[in-house]
């Protein structure tokens, strides 16, 4: 039965797994592109970050293009899983109390 | 945990407008650039026809030539500076989309050659009416959904053109309807989905 996950619930995760689940599988998005996108600061979003990749729902990759470091980050498949979980109990406690 | 059904509700919202908002802020950082380019060589292209109808081919050949470069410039460069979405496959995507449009325009100029249209309106209408509905076939695959309605849009402005307008005006209603409408939706993606 699909479940909430407290972690994910979180209003800012949210929509940070929202954004990376958008990507296609395998996909990575940069860190400063992610930050713009969901209009966040850099301490904000690199803390969030952080618990995610700690439950393991997302995967930090750091790197050099042109010699200049660049930070890449994807959700992985326990984290796509999760957030598709989370969704569907949302839509049933909305089914729910639509009865 | 426990939450309440408007609780649910407003993440759901979250959620979706999230997910819109980076599928509309990827698809402009690549796709706006070309639109508004092409937006402007069609709409130049047909302004300069309808004033110097004897350099058509000239005109034309230039016009495409340079936004066929500058295309493929800005496809190289964001694949090697890198670009915000890395993806797996990007340079199979890259060279399969080049070939797209490469067999496209064989394949255009295979018909033209079977058909043998008798006027350059004919020929022209032709030309953007296949390019768009490539820009149809796109949308639906990559569920770019605005490349579908754009590609719909100009077909229409096209066939308006044709069969509505008198010869003389077809290039000064191209101008602004078909290559204003790639250059709109260019500039419109630029500004309001990023």
């Amino acid at each position: 039965m699909a479940k909430l996950d407290n972690i994910i619930h979180q209003p800012i995760r949210l929509r940070i797994m929202s954004a990376l689940v958008a990507l296609d599988v395998g996909e990575q998005v940069d860190f400063v592109y992610l930050r713009k996108i969901l209009k966040l600061t850099d301490g904000n979003l690199g803390a969030h970050l952080a618990k995610l990749e700690n439950a393991r729902y997302i995967k930090i990759e750091k790197t050099f293009i042109a010699r200049k470091p660049r930070t890449f980050i994807n959700v992985t498949g326990k984290g796509r899983d999760t957030f598709n979980e989370h969704v569907t109990a949302l839509r049933k406690i909305i089914g729910k109390a639509k009865k | 945990m426990d939450i309440s059904k408007r609780e649910a509700k407003d993440s759901l919202n979250q959620i979706e407008t999230a997910t819109a908002q980076t599928r509309k802020s990827i698809a402009s950082n690549y796709d706006s650039p070309l639109l508004i380019l092409w937006g402007l060589i069609w709409f130049t292209g047909f302004i300069l026809t309808h004033f110097f109808l004897p350099w058509v081919w000239l005109i034309w050949m230039g016009l495409c030539g340079i936004g066929t470069a500058v295309t493929l410039l800005v496809g190289w460069w964001q694949f090697h500076t890198g670009s915000p979405v890395k993806t797996p496959a990007a340079e199979k995507i890259g060279w399969r989309i080049f070939w797209f449009w490469t067999l496209l325009f064989v394949y255009m100029f295979i018909w033209l050659s079977i058909l043998k249209p008798r006027h350059g309106i004919q020929m022209n209408a032709f030309m953007c009416t296949a390019i768009m509905f490539a820009y149809v076939v796109t949308g639906l695959w990559s569920k770019s959904f605005y490349m579908l309605w754009l590609g719909l849009a100009v077909t229409g402005f096209t066939l308006i053109g044709f069969y509505f307008i008198p010869p003389s005006y077809y290039c000064l209603w191209m101008a602004p309807t078909a290559g204003g409408a790639l250059f709109a939706m260019g500039l419109y993606m630029r500004l309001r989905w990023r």
